[in-house]
């Protein structure tokens, strides 16, 4: 540059001086280019439908004294969500536990073509069913593992899966402590229940609870203060399953016995 | 120049930096075609899929999907004891049988004293309180022969006592 030449391609001092600050200006706009792609941008509500997913935050109630283990929920489920045969986003489990004995669970096909008598069984100290169904965790070990962002929870309180984006891994089926995830055999994707995010934003209960005869399932809205299960949640006495996990389950059990897991 | 001046290593930089600025640039243009455009819209996942999730078509329409070309049974059935159970329930979803208020297929027949006793057969784990049979005693009982469409001697299952 400081050649007795003075330019030895042509390029005076000035003219390069002045293509390399161009060129770093240039370099710095493009890393912070870069970054604005990165970060997400600051949300707002959807703005295609009339619902505002601002404005609900979704919870699930199960009341397992109610359950008469009749599988109607897994049939349900089964056709509103296309769930593939072996394959459960909700299904209903048994428990017989006999005065002292250890626990024995069933759940013939998810429960969904209810349930028989179990042959040959000793009248058991206690029995009841328990649905179970995605628990839609606040702190969610399925999202979290997920390597490309195919899963992820709604602002409403709902997780899903990006079947576009999931590669099928399958790390995300390992890690829900509740067994609530799948690979579906058609698609090579993770698929678990929605909560019929479909039916939700319609103003429609899921199917699961909009089937059931006993009422042993709700699905409500903590944002409406006129939501009835705002009424229980805060009056009655709750568990979650496996509260020691720190995932905080946002189904809620009512008569739920310590076995059940 | 002269290999002691301050500035004969400065071209190395420029070099350095002039790779790095590709490296950079080549990374941007190839995120820019990678990442989908609504990556990032509400959070680290593809905004469009939520919108996608919504669009998905119900197939469970409830009683009132059914009780416009089915007046009578629904009559029948709000006034009977199955009141509180869903006509999809026992048939099958909306969706299987109509489409924009409009027949197009049979709904499966499912009248069969299993999809009776898939309710009222008596377990242990049924709430007490809930109506269960042991269905061939109860049948014998009532001096009938146990078959697949025992139940309906009796009941209709629109509204069944």
């Amino acid at each position: 540059m400081n050649d007795a030449t003075g330019t030895r391609d042509g390029l005076d001092d000035a003219t390069r001086r002045e293509f390399l600050k161009r060129l770093a200006v240039a370099g710095a706009a493009a890393s912070f280019g870069a970054i604005g792609l990165i970060l997400p941008e600051s949300a707002g509500a959807l703005a295609t439908s009339d619902y505002d997913w601002t404005r609900h935050r979704w919870v699930y109630l199960i009341d397992t004294r109610k359950c008469i283990g009749c599988g109607a929920c897994v049939r349900a489920c089964r056709v509103e969500n296309d769930v593939p045969d072996g394959m459960y986003r909700t299904w209903v489990e048994r428990y017989h536990i006999p005065a002292g004995g250890e626990a024995a669970v069933d759940s013939p096909d998810g429960g969904a073509g209810g349930f028989l008598p179990v042959a040959g069984a000793a009248e058991p100290g206690k029995a009841f069913f328990v649905p179970k169904i995605c628990n839609h965790c606040e702190q969610t070990p399925c999202t979290q593992v997920c390597p490309v962002g195919a899963s992820y929870s709604t602002r409403d309180g709902v997780v899903l899966v990006d079947a576009e984006r999931c590669i099928g891994c399958g790390y995300c089926v390992q890690a829900c402590p509740y067994g609530s995830r799948y690979l579906d055999p058609r698609t090579h994707t993770a698929e678990k229940c929605t909560w019929c995010y479909h039916r939700l934003v319609k103003g429609r209960s899921t199917a699961c609870v909009g089937i059931c005869p006993t009422a042993a399932r709700m699905i409500g809205d903590r944002e409406n203060p006129d939501d009835p299960i705002n009424e229980i949640l805060a009056t009655q006495r709750i568990l979650v399953l496996q509260p020691e996990l720190l995932t905080k389950p946002q189904c809620f059990y009512l008569g739920l016995d310590m076995e059940v897991r | 120049m002269r290999t002691d001046h301050p500035l004969w290593h400065a071209k190395h930089i420029v070099r350095m930096g002039l790779l790095l600025l590709l490296g950079v640039t080549v990374m941007i243009v190839v995120r820019s075609l990678l990442v989908p455009d609504t990556w990032g819209q509400y959070g680290w996942y593809r905004g469009a899929n939520v919108e996608e999730q919504r669009d998905h078509p119900l197939q469970h329409g409830g009683d009132a999907s059914c009780a416009g070309c089915h007046p009578e049974q629904e009559a029948t059935h709000a006034a009977g004891a199955h009141a509180a159970v869903r006509c999809e329930l026992c048939h099958a979803p909306v969706a299987l049988h109509a489409k924009d208020d409009a027949y197009f297929a049979a709904m499966p027949v499912r009248r069969t004293a299993a999809l009776c006793v898939s309710c009222h057969q008596r377990l242990a784990a049924r709430p007490a309180d809930f109506p269960q049979i042991r269905p061939q005693e109860h049948v014998a009982e009532m001096g009938g022969e146990y078959g697949p469409e025992a139940c309906f001697d009796c009941h209709d299952p629109h509204a069944p006592l």
